[in-house]
C-alpha cells in the first residue's frame, strides 16, 4: 500500500510543471502553496499554505491582541511595533519566509520533471523560527525579569529550604501585673494596690484623675488637652524582659499604651523593677460606661518563655496530615484494585473476544475505562468535593475513580499478556471453568498485578500530595494554606515530608517489587 | 477403543486443518502421528479432547461420542485423556507439586481447590508419580526453574495424576535435544507397555517413530496420507515418504538399516 503510494508520488513528481515558473511564482505570491502544487509538488504545496495560514491566523491575534484600543491596520501594527519591539523581529521573519515561498514556487516549477531535488530544510528552519518567536510572544517569556528578580525568591526559597527552626518553639506565658484607677477623682478613688509576694504587680500614684481630652476646633482640626500624668512603678516582673503597658478601659476593651506614637515598653532591672510616667491617653468612651464614675485598669504585660523546647504546631499538623495523606493513597488503592479488577477480566481482549456481544463490551468497557484515565485526578477531585465536600474522603473518591481507569487498563493488557498453553493444560485436565482461572490465569497474573498495583500505590500517594491542593484532604491542603499565608517555613516543613515519603516508598515500593516479582 | 470418523476441522478464518480423516486406535496401542508442520497433527489430537471443537465428524471412545459431549460429560471425558505438550505448558510461577497436583482437578471438589487444598490420597499420589519420574527432589522449585527435560516429566507427571486411559502427546520432544527426546519417550513407551495406556503422539524424526511407534499414521495437508505399522515404516517406499513429506523433501539417510537417523530436511 505504502509503497504503491510512494510510487504514484515519484511518477508525478517526473511530469514537468502544469504553470511556467513565472506563473508559479505570481500564484504563491496570492495564495501561499498554489505555485508550488502546480509545479507538481502537492504536499509542499499543502505544507506552505497551511503553515502561512497558521501564522497569519497567530500573528493578527498577536498584534491586535497588543494593541487592542487601536483600529486599522497600520496604527495596530506601529502601536505593537512600539509597545513590544519582538513584533519587529516576528515580522522579519515572516516577510522572509513569504518571500522564500515566491521563490521555492519558483524553482519548484523549474525543476519539476527533473531529477533534481530541493530539500525543504530551508523552510523548515524558517516555520521554527516563526512559531519560536510568536511562543516566546505568546508565552510572554522573559529572561531579563527571570534573571534579576531571581534573588527575590530567596527569602522564600531559603525558608523553605530549611524550615526545621520552624518545627519546635518554646511555650510561652504570659505575666501580668495590674493597677486599679477611677475618673474623675472623688471620695471613692481605688486604695493603692495590695503588694504580692510572687506575682507582678503595678502601683501608681495617683490612683484617680482625668483621661487626656480631644477637642474639635473651629477650623476642624483638634486639640489635644494631655491628661493627668501618672507615675508608675512595676514589682516582681521577670528581670531584663520587656514589658509592654496596656489599658483596660470602662468599656472592657484592652489597647496598648503610646508614648508620642510608640508603643511603650519598658525593661525591668534585676529585681524585677520597673519606673515609668505616662499620660492618661484619651479613649472615646459611650457614656453609658461613665455614669457614677468609670474604673480603668493599668496592665503590665510581660512574655516569657517557660521551660524546654517542644515540636511547633505546624509540625504536629504536618505529620497528622501526611499520615492522613499516606492512608488517603492506600485506601484509594485498596478500592481501586477492588473495583478494577472485575473491569479487567472484561477489558481483556482474549477474554471477551468469543462474540460480537462480549467484544462488544470489551469496547465498551475499554473506551469507558480510557475516557476515566484522561481526566486528571485533580478534576476527579473537584467533582467530588462537589458531592462529598472537602477533606479526604473527597480525595479518596477521586484517587479511586482514576484508579480505576488505570489499574484496569493495566490488568487487563496484562491478562491479555498471558500464555494460552498453561490454560490450555488446565482445561485438558477436566478442570472447570473456574478451577481452570484459578490454576491456569491467577498464577500468571499475580506478578504483574502486584508490580502494578505498587505502583499504582506509589502513584496514588504522591497525587494526594497534589489532591490536596483543590481541598481533597492530606497534606496538600496544608500546603496551600501555608503558601497563601506566606509561611514559607511551615510550607517547606510540609515539602520536606512529601519528599522524605515520596522517596521512602519509592525505595519500598522498588523492594517489594524485587521480592514479589 | 478410539474410533474417529469423518473428522472435519475448518477454523474461523476459513482454515481446512483437519480434512475427513478416520482411523481407528485399538486400546494399548502406541500410535505416532507424522506430517510436516501445519500439517493438522495438533489439531488432530486438540479435537479428541476437544480443546478445539471439530467443525464435523465422530469421535468415538468406550461407546461415546465425544464430538458431541457438553459442560461435566465433557469435563468427565478429559479427565481420563492425559495430554502432554511439546512447549511442555506448565505454569511458570506455580511450584512443580501444585502443577502435578492440577491433574486432579477434574476429580475434585471446586471449593477446596480454590483454597489449594487436595486430599492426602491425591498429594501421596503426587509423591509417587514424582518419583516414578525421578523429580521428586524438583517437588517445592518452581516449574520455570527446571531445564526442558525436567519440565516435559512434569507434564508427564501432571497427566499421569489423571489416571488416564488415554495420553496425547503433541510433539512432546520437540524442544528437546536427542538424548532427552528418548528419554521422555522411554517414559512414555513405560507407561504403554506397563500400564498398556493408549498412546497418540505426533513425532518429526522417523528413527523416534521405528523405535516406540506400534503403528503410524502420516498427515499432509490435512488428510490422512499414510497409514500403517512399525514394520510398514520400516519398509516405507520413497512415493510413500514424498506422500507424507511433499514432492521436495529428501530423505538423508537409509531408512532401512536398524538405528539409523532417518530425518526430514525441506529443501
Amino acid at each position: 500500500m505504502k509503497s504503491k503510494k510512494s510510487q504514484i508520488y515519484k511518477e508525478a513528481s517526473t511530469l514537468p510543471s502544469i504553470v511556467p515558473p513565472w506563473l508559479a511564482a505570481v500564484l504563491s505570491a496570492i495564495v501561499p502553496g498554489l505555485g508550488q502544487a502546480l509545479a507538481r509538488a502537492i504536499q509542499r504545496g499543502l505544507v506552505i499554505f497551511f503553515s502561512f495560514i497558521s501564522i497569519v491566523g497567530l500573528l493578527i491575534w498577536r498584534f491586535t491582541d497588543a494593541a487592542p484600543r487601536d483600529e486599522g491596520a497600520f496604527d495596530i501594527i506601529r502601536k505593537a511595533f512600539r509597545l513590544e519591539p519582538i513584533f519587529v523581529l516576528i515580522s522579519i521573519v515572516f516577510v522572509i519566509f513569504y518571500i522564500w515561498i515566491i521563490i521555492d514556487a519558483y524553482q519548484m516549477a523549474k525543476i519539476a520533471g527533473k531529477p533534481e531535488k530541493r530539500k525543504p530544510i530551508v523552510v523548515m528552519v524558517f516555520l521554527i523560527l516563526v512559531f519560536f518567536v510568536i511562543g516566546w510572544q505568546i508565552g510572554q517569556i522573559d529572561v531579563y525579569a527571570f534573571v534579576t528578580k531571581f534573588g527575590d525568591a530567596f527569602p522564600a526559597i531559603s525558608r523553605v529550604l530549611w524550615p526545621w527552626e520552624r518545627a519546635i518553639t518554646y511555650p510561652e506565658e504570659m505575666w501580668m501585673g495590674t493597677a486599679a484607677l477611677e475618673t474623675p477623682c472623688d471620695d471613692t478613688q481605688p486604695p493603692p494596690t495590695e503588694p504580692l509576694d510572687d506575682k507582678p504587680y503595678l502601683i501608681v500614684d495617683p490612683t484617680c484623675g482625668i483621661p487626656s481630652i480631644q477637642v474639635d476646633q473651629e477650623d476642624n482640626s483638634i486639640e489635644v488637652i494631655p491628661g493627668t500624668t501618672i507615675h508608675v512603678e512595676g514589682y516582681n516582673f521577670t528581670p531584663d524582659k520587656e514589658v509592654e503597658i496596656w489599658w483596660k478601659d470602662p468599656a472592657i476593651s484592652q489597647f496598648r499604651h503610646r508614648e508620642g506614637g510608640d508603643i511603650l515598653r519598658v525593661i525591668p532591672d534585676e529585681k524585677g523593677y520597673f519606673e515609668t510616667e505616662i499620660t492618661w491617653p484619651y479613649r472615646l468612651i459611650p457614656d453609658s460606661y461613665l455614669e457614677g464614675g468609670a474604673n480603668w485598669e493599668l496592665q503590665g504585660r510581660q512574655v516569657t518563655t517557660i521551660g524546654d523546647w517542644e515540636f511547633s504546631a505546624e509540625l504536629k499538623m504536618a505529620i497528622e496530615k501526611m499520615i492522613e495523606t499516606i492512608f488517603i493513597g492506600m485506601m484509594a488503592t485498596f478500592f481501586g484494585i477492588i473495583l478494577a479488577l472485575p473491569f479487567s477480566f472484561l477489558a481483556a481482549r482474549n477474554l471477551m473476544r468469543t462474540n460480537a456481544f462480549t467484544l462488544g463490551i470489551y469496547y465498551l468497557v475499554r473506551g469507558v475505562l480510557n475516557i476515566i484515565r484522561s481526566i486528571e485526578p485533580l478534576i476527579w477531585a473537584i467533582i467530588a468535593i462537589i458531592i462529598v465536600g472537602l477533606g479526604p474522603f473527597a480525595g479518596i473518591l477521586a484517587l479511586v475513580v482514576h484508579s480505576i481507569a488505570a489499574l484496569g487498563k493495566l490488568y487487563s493488557e496484562a491478562i491479555e499478556s498471558i500464555d494460552p498453553g498453561p490454560i490450555e493444560a488446565v482445561t485438558a485436565t477436566g478442570a472447570n471453568w473456574l478451577q481452570t482461572i484459578m490454576y491456569g490465569v491467577i498464577p500468571q497474573i499475580i506478578p504483574p498485578f502486584v508490580s502494578f498495583t505498587i505502583y499504582r500505590w506509589d502513584i496514588n500517594i504522591r497525587m494526594s500530595t497534589v489532591i490536596g491542593l483543590v481541598g481533597g484532604g492530606g497534606i496538600g491542603y496544608l500546603l496551600t494554606q501555608w503558601i497563601r499565608m506566606l509561611d514559607y517555613s511551615a510550607a517547606g516543613i510540609a515539602v520536606w515530608f512529601i519528599a522524605i515519603t515520596v522517596a521512602l516508598l519509592d525505595y519500598i515500593s522498588a523492594e517489594i517489587r524485587e521480592r514479589f516479582v | 477403543m478410539l474410533e474417529i470418523r469423518n473428522l472435519t476441522k475448518i477454523y474461523e478464518d476459513g482454515t481446512l486443518a483437519v480434512d475427513n480423516v478416520s482411523f481407528t486406535v485399538p486400546d494399548g496401542e502406541f500410535l505416532v502421528v507424522i506430517g510436516l508442520s501445519g500439517s493438522g497433527k495438533s489439531t488432530l489430537l486438540r479435537c479428541i479432547n476437544r480443546l478445539i471443537d471439530p467443525t464435523e465428524g465422530e469421535i468415538i471412545w468406550n461407546g461415546e461420542d465425544l464430538a458431541k459431549l457438553e459442560g461435566d460429560d465433557l469435563r468427565h471425558a478429559r479427565r481420563k485423556i492425559g495430554m502432554v505438550f511439546q512447549h511442555f505448558n506448565l505454569v511458570d510461577r506455580s511450584s512443580v507439586l501444585t502443577n502435578i497436583l492440577t491433574g486432579r482437578l477434574g476429580y475434585s471438589k471446586t471449593w477446596p481447590t480454590m483454597l489449594h487444598r487436595f486430599p492426602k490420597v491425591d498429594r501421596e499420589k503426587a509423591w509417587q508419580t514424582l518419583e516414578r519420574l525421578g523429580i521428586e527432589d524438583q517437588a517445592h522449585k518452581l516449574a520455570r526453574e527446571l531445564s526442558g527435560g525436567q519440565q516435559q516429566r512434569v507434564g508427564i507427571a501432571r497427566a499421569l495424576m489423571q489416571d488416564p486411559e488415554l495420553m496425547l502427546a503433541d510433539e512432546p520432544v520437540a524442544s528437546l535435544d536427542p538424548v532427552l527426546a528418548h528419554s521422555i519417550l522411554q517414559h512414555l513407551e513405560d507407561l504403554n507397555q506397563e500400564d498398556g495406556l493408549t498412546i497418540i503422539c505426533s513425532l518429526h524424526y522417523l528413527d523416534l517413530v521405528q523405535r516406540y511407534s506400534t503403528s503410524v499414521i502420516g498427515l499432509k495437508e490435512g488428510k490422512l496420507v499414510y497409514q500403517g505399522t512399525k514394520k510398514d515404516i520400516r519398509n516405507m517406499t520413497d512415493e510413500e515418504f514424498k506422500l507424507i513429506y511433499g514432492e521436495e523433501a529428501i530423505r538423508i539417510s537409509d531408512t532401512s538399516l536398524e538405528g539409523s537417523l532417518g530425518e526430514v530436511v525441506e529443501q
